[in-house]
């Protein structure tokens, strides 16, 4: 009797589990959106679900490109001064509000409105003073002064065009509602649970082949692995490292790894002794073995950083590594006056939780430094408390060393270099939390934002990394990789370096296919 | 009685202001600011000053309150600065989800625990009631992180018996339940045991088996009955205790209460929400207590509320 009851409460599981999975392609994702409105994301799972349903004027291709999206063409005025974008025609959104001008000027200047309180508002804040709109498809961006990477700015998330009319109607509800031009619908979200969209069936591009997607909020790595090991989901982002080995070793699983922009590195406090001095910082780049804790600690998920910015971001070149040398780094030291007499002593600061494995990062660290004679003493924050460490004026900056990560989400050097590197850009004015300055650096960090040729920013880019390379203002450590586990039966997912997926492409696969 | 719950009640006030100031001024102690946090890597001046206009938190501290506290008052526990959305919604969106967890949890606890304890008290020293100790001892000491792990690994992934994650159906609780419940289950059994042997030691009982009342009715209607005042206290207890505890099964299980939504909340200083959360954790404590004081006189008529 009791056998018979087990089994047929086996079958209504097994039923229900199989009446809750139509075609919908289901993603497992670290946490719920925090908005599903565009101009006021910030995290990845946010723009994540947005990037399905907004759509942005550029789009920043996952091999590195920036290109039209929304806009058929643009042009630039003879001084670089004035931007002028053409809107494809006949594209509208998915409440019937049509795509023009008005709804593009509408959005920019939502976003930059200081009562939006948008994180990326400084994106075109002061960049884009005037918006003009002489006709329904084009639209005037006027800046004060030339500036190169702003194509690359309006291919962020954040710079998204959604719907005027359902933003008006919906007031502060919208952020619960979007309504953009892209692939797929809004249809609903259970908080905390999941949100689903439907099929955008008279989108203007290729119509996704996936009828609904539905993003699932789940925080415990090893549960997102046991749903896509049970197909209860397709997709599951973030895998843990350890879990790697075991779902490489089931056939019906792809495990994928994607460059991120993401940079993890330590920097110095410029303003306090003896981190003023070259040799010092060169001799801790030196002491460091980045390939050991890209190997060891990370498990071979991460690339050594050969660059202040990561491979897939415009501007980025190869620049060198500061190779493993604990001779010349010892040497280094005794040029700077510290030995075993009279060793160099630091405290490193870092985040616990918030970057792969950083709590182990910074003792290894610790213990490849003991090697040299440096003594670290190592001091972890909880990452609230660790910003406002972080991003105290020069004059009451405590921190000696300290652990950050970067994402260069504009897909453009400028953004991965100038509010890091540039002398303005000193904390908290901006993100040079190492009071670092080089004049020569500044003025090469501004040509490269006013210079109209490709190429010859690229090459701006090259020097200007190099004066970096060698003012060694930071221990370059290396960037982080994406690692996303897949079901077989599911093809055409793309992983993008800003660590968002493109759905529009995946499909189903026949079993033929399989 | 009315007097008593009366009286109950009105002392709720008091203690919900302090509950209250003492939240408000620790969110507000701890280092870190919302603005910054929301703002991120990628913080300017002018995005914190638009963010703290925005919220009010350019406002002295004092000011915050006293703007806070009138608010409350009207039912306007403020705007989340994470979600942007009212706190109200966010609770009413996460707080049932968290209550069915915990009563779920509860049944388990109370089905498992109490009936083991009896068995254990009814049979001191033999291999029953060691069995039982030794599955208690386990279940207090089994880290509800790695209980739930595994029991996703093997009823989940191996067996496929239950859904991994989430909510929904009856199904989805199943697994959380039991390992939400499994320690309070094991307290239980512990308390129920104790309890029950030093009634079952009593004269009264050795009467009752005298005079030749059926075993079954000497331990469910005379020994039970004066166990459970101390059961119950604990059984009080425990569900306020899983009510906030809840927060590593829902991680787990991914289910949506407010567990989960009070430590996003604090990782970003979202006062407003930890605020509010607070104070339906501590509203809900305060009623629960209230209940199983009222549930005294029921179980002993003795015990008056003059």
């Amino acid at each position: 009797m009791r056998l018979k009851l087990l089994a047929a409460l086996v079958m209504v599981l097994g039923l229900s589990v199989a009446l809750a999975q139509p075609r919908t392609l289901i993603v497992a994702q670290g946490t719920d959106p925090v908005t599903l409105d565009a101009h006021l994301a910030i995290d990845a799972p946010s723009f994540t679900v947005i990037y399905q349903v907004v759509e942005t004027l550029f789009t920043y291709t996952p091999e590195g490109r920036i290109e039209p999206n929304l806009v058929e063409r643009f042009s630039f005025s003879p001084d670089r001064r004035v931007l002028t974008l053409t809107l494809r025609r006949g594209i509208t959104f998915h409440d019937g509000t049509e795509l023009n001008s008005e709804a593009v000027r509408f959005n920019l200047e939502r976003l930059v409105a200081p009562e939006t309180a948008a994180t990326f508002a400084f994106l075109l804040r002061g960049r884009v003073t005037a918006i003009e709109t002489p006709d329904p498809l084009t639209v005037h961006l006027r800046m004060p002064e030339p500036f190169a990477p702003i194509l690359s700015h309006l291919a962020h998330g954040s710079t998204g065009i959604q719907s005027p009319t359902a933003i008006r109607r919906l007031g502060a509800a919208y952020r619960d509602n979007p309504v953009g031009t892209g692939p797929f619908r809004f249809d609903r979200w259970q908080k905390g649970q999941f949100v689903e969209l439907v099929r955008n069936d008279n989108y203007w591009g290729t119509r996704p082949a996936i009828e609904r997607l539905r993003f699932l909020a789940v925080p415990e790595g090893t549960t997102r692995m046991a749903l896509v090991e049970t197909g209860q989901a397709h997709v599951a982002v973030r895998v843990p490292p350890h879990d790697v080995p075991r779902l490489r070793a089931r056939p019906e699983l792809n495990v994928v790894t994607t460059p991120s922009v993401r940079t993890i590195y330590l920097f110095f406090n410029h303003s306090k002794k003896p981190f003023d001095d070259v040799r010092v910082r060169r001799a801790i780049n030196h002491a460091i073995n980045k390939e050991e804790i890209v190997n060891f600690v990370l498990g071979g998920f991460g690339r050594v950083s050969d660059a202040p910015i990561s491979p897939g971001v415009f501007g980025y070149t190869a620049i060198g590594v500061h190779a493993f040398n604990p001779s010349l780094a010892r040497q280094l030291l005794a040029q700077a006056g510290f030995n075993a007499q009279n060793p160099l002593r630091f405290t490193l600061s870092f985040p616990t939780g918030r970057y792969l494995q950083d709590v182990r990062i910074a003792e290894t660290i610790q213990s490849q430094l003991r090697a040299v004679g440096v003594q670290v003493e190592l001091q972890t924050m909880e990452w609230g408390a660790y910003l406002a460490f972080t991003n105290l004026p020069r004059e009451r900056s405590q921190f000696q060393v300290a652990m950050l990560g970067w994402g260069t989400v504009t897909g453009d050097a400028d953004y991965g270099l100038f509010p890091l590197f540039h002398t303005t850009q000193h904390a908290p004015r901006g993100s040079n939390r190492s009071f670092y300055s080089n004049p020569r650096l500044d003025r090469i960090l501004d040509q490269a934002r006013v210079a109209t040729n490709p190429q010859a920013r690229e090459q701006l880019y090259r020097s200007a990394m190099q004066i970096i390379f060698n003012d060694a203002p930071w221990v370059f450590l290396h960037s982080e990789q994406q690692v996303t586990a897949i079901r077989r039966e599911v093809q055409g997912v793309i992983v993008h370096p800003t660590e968002m997926l493109i759905l529009s492409g995946a499909s189903f696969r026949t079993g033929a296919e399989r | 009685m009315t007097t008593y719950i009366l009286r109950r009640l009105l002392i709720v006030i008091p203690t919900l202001l302090g509950v209250l100031l003492v939240v408000f001024l620790m969110v507000r102690l701890a280092p870190g600011d919302p603005a910054q946090l929301l703002a991120g890597e990628f913080a300017t001046p002018e995005t914190l000053a638009d963010i703290r206009e925005r919220f009010g938190l350019d406002h002295p501290w004092h000011v915050q309150l006293g703007v806070y506290l009138v608010n409350v008052v009207q039912g306007d526990l403020g705007e989340s600065v994470r979600t942007r959305r009212p706190v109200t919604y966010e609770l009413a969106n996460f707080f049932p989800n968290t209550v069915r967890l915990t009563l779920a949890a509860m049944l388990v606890a109370l089905l498992v625990g109490i009936p083991a304890g009896v068995i254990a008290a009814i049979r001191p020293g033999t291999a029953v009631d060691l069995l039982v100790m030794l599955g208690a001892l386990i279940g207090v000491s089994m880290p509800v992180f790695w209980f739930g792990l595994m029991a996703i690994l093997i009823f989940s992934v191996q067996l496929g018996w239950f859904p991994v994650a989430g909510a929904g159906t009856v199904w989805h609780l199943v697994l959380p339940a039991i390992a939400l419940g499994t320690s309070t289950a094991a307290i239980l059994a512990r308390m129920t045991r104790s309890a029950m042997l030093e009634v079952l030691s009593q004269d009264y009982i050795r009467t009752a088996r005298a005079k030749g009342l059926a075993g079954r009715v000497v331990v469910f209607k005379h020994a039970l009955r004066n166990a459970l005042i101390p059961v119950v206290t604990i059984t009080g207890l425990q569900f306020g205790g899983l009510l906030e505890g809840a927060v590593i099964t829902e991680t787990v299980f991914a289910w949506p209460g407010i567990g989960r939504l009070l430590v996003d909340s604090i990782l970003a200083r979202d006062y407003p929400v930890v605020q509010g959360a607070v104070l339906l954790i501590a509203v809900a404590f305060i009623l629960i207590n209230l209940v199983v004081d009222l549930l005294y006189g029921a179980i002993d008529p003795r015990i008056r509320y003059d």
